[in-house]
Formats: structure tokens, sequence, C-alpha cells
């Protein structure tokens, strides 16, 4: 067990029941320092549950959490200090300038008020939003505010990183900047766990795939492994296979014979 | 961010913060962020009047300030209550029913949206924020809203109190308000969670828009009657204590007055006034302890049950056959129906005007009775005052055009829609039949109990007339599409039409008291306006606008950028 001396996050035996579902069955995990996973899995497979365990925003879990070799149950929220986070659902305050938000964000993370705002200006001149800085959220596009949100979890340079769709919304040029940058900050030693639901990007970014399905961890390891295990050319594929879809095409069949119908 | 006056105050008692856990730096950042929010909101107190003409980015030009001057002049409808003498029990209860009800409906209207805002979720407690930093802060936030607010509302009624009645009797105002702004804040999260227990997010924001529609409605009429409120001084009360009235808080506090100030020391008042002290503390300890039941309440906010049940819509469908000439019409009578009773942004600006159309002409009656007593009101022609519930259709009619979803519009666009006729005929109709008609038949019924069963004709003729009246504002405002525009868009010439409008109905009024003055005149009008209605509806007159569909000049960009 000396993983467990660099696991940066170690998991043990994570369920987590939503009513009377267990939509957690038992996670074992453990993510070293650098890699970029891949966290997938199908809707409901309980992949935004067990990042907000690890946020501490869901209570209630059975099993241990560590991030950095503390356990997170203590109430000490000292240790999200070195977390950045991008929701799915893309909350933001609008009412807020990017300004007035990025510092604000800044200052919750324990940065001085005129640094954050300096970095923050920094990093929005590098996307090309200086202009809009001092505008109010509420108007701007959603590829903008999906910069600001990558922005405002990177801020206070952190360890870990936890994204969710943070490429949603934004342009193919903004998309290849956003990839590097990830993979920059892995080679720097943070670890990101990239969620998402279009496979190309998670084959092409992560460096360690993590499929979820139904609460349980279905497959780990590398795309070249599984791509060598399952005997499939691309993550779409054994993504399929291993949640055991194959009535795609029945389905579309379907889909399309309803829509002839007039 | 700007400073705020409320957040110095704060920083003196950081000694005090910090030694009770809470990283203050944080707290102050939280508060900071969160009144300049609540700055840049418009509060329903000023749905009605406030244009966003300015660009929303231009500074912080805030709503907040004047929506105060505004409770504060509300707050003079309690004055007089105040100021009077001879039965403190009566006057302290009306007082603290008005403030109760202005404090309440405002604390759900506006500051719904700040107790319950999920964002806090995602946003702030997944960094490092401990727990206790994050309640000081939510509940300083609510202090000083409550304070400011409680404080503009109170201000006169407080300052009545000093001078009329002394400073003994200012304090005991002044602690009882502290009792009850308690009770308000303990009740309203008791409900939200009740109803949060029960029902999923959507429901409490539809309970929550309903409130912010009865707000609106009080405020409007509230506004009428502070200046006659005073005649209340004149008047002599008799008022009698009676058990259920504990179940009525305004008179646990009203009690106190009357057995204190003026030594009435019966059972029932010195049960009440313990109650107003009770009750407020009680619940204040149960209200603790039940904050993260609250917490977890709050997830189901975001969520909603997603199975829908498929309502009946049977009748609907029968209605729309009926009255609807082919599948456009029919389809944009039943979109328009749903529009209506569901878009909350919808709601809350129409369906207060609705209010008054409904209260209007009663208002008249009564001022008629008042002077000329209602002896010869039942034989006048006053039933010619249904004429003001008209003065609704102008306002309704225009905003017909907008939606909170307005970029949704394009459909109109990309849809091969045969003739925009229908789609406002549709749409028309729907507002007459689901929300004119039926008030119109309540009004209806209560002045024909008024005027007897002559007056029947005439309510005829009347509705008649109010049905071609809505066809004649929609062919003058008519300038885009149904639910295709922002709400903030207000065009100033649309207001000069609005008023001119407002005086054809008073020439549709006029001409009906003409007939009236012929014998089996109003059978002659009826005839007349038979015809001329199913010449305009039937030729489809005034409907005829097909250029807004494509026409680029119209305002149907369905990705219109920003606002």
């Amino acid at each position: 067990m000396n993983s467990d001396n660099d696991a940066v996050i170690s998991i043990r035996g994570l369920k987590m029941l939503y009513g009377d579902k267990l939509v957690l069955k038992g996670i074992n995990l453990d993510v070293r320092r650098g890699q970029i996973i891949g966290y997938i899995g199908p809707n409901g497979a309980g992949k935004s549950t067990t990042i907000k365990a690890m946020l501490g925003l869901a209570t209630g879990y059975m099993g241990d959490i560590r991030i950095f070799g503390r356990n997170i149950s203590d109430g000490d929220v000292e240790y999200k200090r070195r977390i950045g986070y991008v929701p799915e659902t893309a909350e933001i305050y609008d009412a807020l300038t990017a300004r007035e938000y990025l510092t604000f964000i800044g200052c919750l993370y324990g940065m001085d008020e005129v640094q954050a705002d300096r970095k923050a200006q920094a990093l929005m001149r590098t996307f090309d939003l200086a202009a809009v800085y001092d505008a109010r959220l509420a108007s701007y596009s959603k590829g903008m505010r999906q910069r600001v949100l990558l922005i405002s979890s990177l801020l206070h340079n952190p360890d870990i990183l936890f994204l969710d769709e943070p490429l949603s919304g934004l342009d193919a040029n903004s998309v290849m900047v956003v990839k590097d940058i990830l993979v920059r900050l892995a080679a720097q030693g943070k670890t990101i766990f990239y969620s998402s639901h279009i496979m190309d990007v998670v084959e092409k970014v992560s460096n360690r795939i993590i499929l979820l399905d139904s609460g349980q961890i279905v497959a780990d390891g590398s795309f070249e492994e599984l791509q060598e295990r399952l005997n499939e050319k691309s993550l779409e594929e054994i993504f399929n296979q291993i949640t055991g879809f194959h009535e795609h095409k029945d389905i579309a069949e379907k889909f399309v014979s309803i829509v002839q119908e007039v | 961010m700007k400073e705020f006056i409320s957040l110095k105050v704060m920083d003196r008692l950081r000694s005090v913060f910090e030694t009770l856990g809470c990283d203050y730096r944080v707290m102050r950042q939280i508060v900071q962020v969160k009144l300049t929010m609540d700055r840049r909101r418009v509060p329903t107190i000023l749905q009605g009047t406030a244009r966003r003409t300015s660009r929303p980015e231009s500074d912080d030009k805030n709503s907040f300030v004047p929506s105060l001057l505004l409770y504060a002049f509300m707050g003079l409808l309690t004055v007089p209550f105040v100021l009077m003498t001879q039965n403190y029990m009566f006057q302290m209860s009306v007082t603290f029913g008005i403030l109760m009800f202005l404090i309440m409906s405002s604390m759900v209207a506006d500051f719904s949206s700040v107790l319950l805002d999920v964002r806090d979720r995602v946003i702030i407690s997944t960094k490092p924020v401990n727990r206790r930093t994050m309640s000081f802060a939510r509940t300083i936030h609510i202090m000083i809203y409550l304070f400011l607010l409680t404080g503009s509302l109170a201000g006169a009624p407080l300052l009545a109190a000093l001078f009329a009645h002394g400073v003994v009797f200012f304090l005991a105002f002044l602690l009882e308000i502290i009792l009850m702004d308690i009770f308000i804040l303990v009740v309203t999260a008791l409900l939200y969670l009740l109803i949060l227990s029960f029902f999923d997010g959507e429901r409490l924001k539809d309970i929550i828009n309903y409130v912010q529609i009865a707000l609106s409605i009080a405020i409007t009429v509230g506004y009428q009657i502070v200046g006659r409120s005073f005649e209340v001084i004149r008047l002599h009360i008799v008022f009698h204590t009676a058990w259920w009235q504990a179940a009525v808080p305004p008179f646990w506090f009203g009690s106190t007055f009357e057995w204190l100030m003026r030594g009435h020391a019966s059972p029932l008042l010195i049960l009440f006034s313990t109650l107003a002290l009770t009750v407020p503390i009680v619940s204040f300890a149960a209200y603790i302890q039940l904050m993260p039941a609250f917490e977890r309440k709050l997830q189901k906010l975001s969520s909603s049950s997603a199975r829908g049940r498929m309502k009946k819509r049977a009748w609907s469908r029968a209605i729309s056959r009926i009255i609807c000439a082919g599948n456009e019409e029919r389809a944009f009578f039943r979109f328009a129906s749903v529009m209506m009773a569901r878009e909350r942004e919808f709601k809350l600006k129409v369906y207060p005007s609705l209010g008054f159309a409904m209260v209007f002409p009663f208002i008249f009656i009564l001022n008629s009775a008042w002077s000329n007593g209602l002896k010869d009101l039942a034989s006048s022609r006053w039933y010619l005052s249904i004429y003001l519930s008209a003065l609704m259709i102008p306002s309704v009619v225009m905003m017909l055009k907008y939606s909170g979803q307005y970029k949704a519009a394009w459909v109109y666009r990309t849809a091969p829609i045969q003739s925009i006729a229908a789609i406002f005929k549709g749409t028309i109709k729907a507002f007459l039949i689901r929300l004119f008609l039926p008030i119109y038949l309540v009004e209806s019924v209560v002045f024909t109990a008024i005027f007897g069963i002559r007056v029947i004709p005439d309510l005829v003729v009347a509705c008649l007339s109010m049905l071609l009246y809505a066809v004649i504002c929609l062919q003058f405002t008519r300038t885009s599409l149904p639910f295709s525009e922002p709400f903030q868009v207000v065009q100033q010439s649309q207001r000069y039409v609005g008023l001119l409008l407002l005086l054809l109905i008073g020439v549709f009024a006029a001409i009906h008291f003409v007939f009236t003055l012929i014998p089996f005149g109003v059978y002659i009008y009826m005839f007349l306006f038979v015809l001329l209605s199913g010449a305009v509806w039937g030729a489809g007159v005034g409907f005829r606008n097909e250029k807004l569909l494509v026409d680029p000049a119209s305002h149907l960009y369905p990705f219109r950028q920003g606002e």
C-alpha cells in the first residue's frame, strides 16, 4: 500500500444512498499527481455525485475519501484551497462583472484582493476578454462565461482540478488552447479530473480513463490498455461495449421510421 | 464594488465575529457580493414603475433605494392608526397587521431568490469557506435586508408613536417590531420548509410568484388609499377581544399596548402579550434547530419532478374548435393559453392589472354609494362603471408581445406559418377567453345582484364593445409577434397610444349612455354591435401585417445580442 502515500486522492468503499437507491456502490480509487483522468459514464452513473462528495457538497456518504492524505469528513475545509472546480451547470453570479466575480472567488480561496484582480485581468487578457472585464456576466455569451469559469477555477493555482464539461460552448480554437493548458498543467504535477460526454476529447486529453456505470467503476486504465483489452478502436466503442449498449442501430431505425410517418 | 455603510458598521464588530469562529474577511466579501447583487435587481414593489432604460452595465444605479422610499410612503398607511387614542388594542393590531403583511410579502417576493439561491452551494461551498462563516454571512445579509425594509416601513409610525404617546410607548413599539421581524423570518423559512417537504422547487416558485402578484396589487391599492386612511381617525371604533384572535398574530402585538399602556389587565390581553413575547423566541430556537434540514431541502429547489402529468384538455380543445378557424389559429390559441397561465414573469406583469380591473368598478360604485346613499344606487346608471374593467385591456394586449423567453420566438420564423393573422387571432382569443371573460363574468354576477336583472342586456352590450375594443387595441399596439420581445423594451410611443386607447373606452361608455336614454335603445345598440363585431372578426380586419414575419426591421431576431 505504498501508493497511498503519494496518492493525491484516495477513495475507499465509497457508497452513497439517494432516497432508497444506491447511487454509488463502493468506489475504490487512487489518483496520483500529474494524472489527467477521463472520468466518463452514462447519465446517472454517479460521476457528479463522486465529484460532489470529494468537494464536500454531498454529505451522508459511507466510506473514506482522503485528499492530500487527509480524511475530508472531519469538517476542516482547508483542503479545498488546493482544488479548482468548473461545475457542469455553469452556475455563476451573473449580476456581477467579471472583475467583481473573479476577485470575489479569489478572495474565497484566500487570495489578496489586489493580487486576485491583477491575475484575473491578466488571464482574461490571454483569453481575449480584456474588453469585457468590467461588463456584467449576464451579457456574456456561453463561450465567454465558460472561459470565465475556467479562469475562476485556476486563479489560485490549485493542485487538483475538477472539470465537468469544461469545453461546452467553446469554439474549436479555444478548445485547442484549453486542451493544451490542461496538458501543461498536468506536466507541472497537477491532477485533473476531466468529466465529459464527448469521447473524442477524453480520448485525446486523458492519460487514464475511468469508466463508471451504475455506481461502480467498470474500467480503469490508459486508453491504449483499454483498446487492447477490449479490442475496440475508439473510446466511443469501448464505452458502448462496457456499458452493454448494443441497440443503438435498432433505436435509430425505429426513430427514423416514426419520423417518416406523417 | 461599492463599500456599503452596513459593512462599515459591521467592521466595528469584527472582533466579535472572530471570537465566534468566523473568517471575517471572507464573510465580509460574501455579504458585499450579495448586497451588490441585491442592488442590481428590480424589486417587486417597483416592477410596475421601473423602466429599465439605462444600460444594465452602465453603473451601480440601483432600484433598491427608491424601493425603500416607496416602502417609507407605504408606512404612512399605519400612521393614522398609531395616532388614534381610543382603543390601543384595535389600532395597534391593525398597524401590526399592515406591517406584517408588507414585510412578509416583500420578504417572500424579493428575498426568496436570496434565501433560496442554489448557486451558493456550487459557487461558495466548493471553496475553502467553513460552514460557520457561510451561515454568518447568510444571517447578516438577511438582517441587513430586514433592517432596511422594516426601518423604512416603520420609521413614520415609530415617530408618530413617539410624539403622540411618549417614550415608553415608542420603546414598546420598537421592541415588538423587532420581535415581529424575528417571527416573520422564522415563519417564512418554516413555510418554505413545509412547501419543499411536500412539493418540488417549481411549485415553490409558483407560490412565490403568486405572493409577488398579491404584493403588487396591495401596493397599488395601498397607494390609492394612503390619503383616505386618515379619515379613520374620526371613526368611532367598538372593538372586543375574543378567543379566536389568538390565532391572528397581529393581535398579540396589539394587546401589549392595551394591557401595559391602558392597564386593561384582562386574562386574554395578558395571554396575547405573552404570546407576542414567547412565540418569536421559541420559534427562533426551533428555526436554528431546523436550519440544517432547511439547507438539505434546498437541494430540491434545483430539481423538479420531471415526470409531468398529462392534463385532460378535452374542454379546452372543444372551445378552441368552436371559436378558432383553422389549425394555425387553434395552435396559437392553445399555445397562448398555456403561456399566459404558466410564464411567471408574464403573470407578474399582467395579473396585477387583472386584479385592478376587478376592483376598479366597485371602488367607483362604493364612492357613489358613500355620497348618494345606497337607496338610489340600484336605480341609477352606475352600472356603466363596468366599463372601467376594460381599462386593463390595452395594457394586457400590449403585454402580449413580451416574454421572459422571447428568444424562443425564432420558431415563428423557421416554421412555415401561412397567415400571421392566425397568430394574432389565436392569441387575442386566448386572452379574451382565458383571462378577460372569467373576470367579466364574475363582475356581471355581482352587478346583477346590485342593480337587478334589468342590467343584463347592458352588460351584454358592454361585453360586446369590450371584445371589439380589444381588437382595436391589438390593431394599434401590434408591433411584433406575441411573446417575442424582452420585458425591458418599453417603447415610448406605445405609452401615448395606450393613453389614447384609454380615452376610447370612455367614448364607448358615452355612446352606451346615450342609447340608455332612448327606450329600447340598449337593444338597438346591441343589434348594431353584433353586426359590427361580426364584420370585424369575420373579415379579419386588422389582422394583416404579414411583413412582421419576414421584415428584418421587425423585432424578431431570434438571436439578439445581449439585451
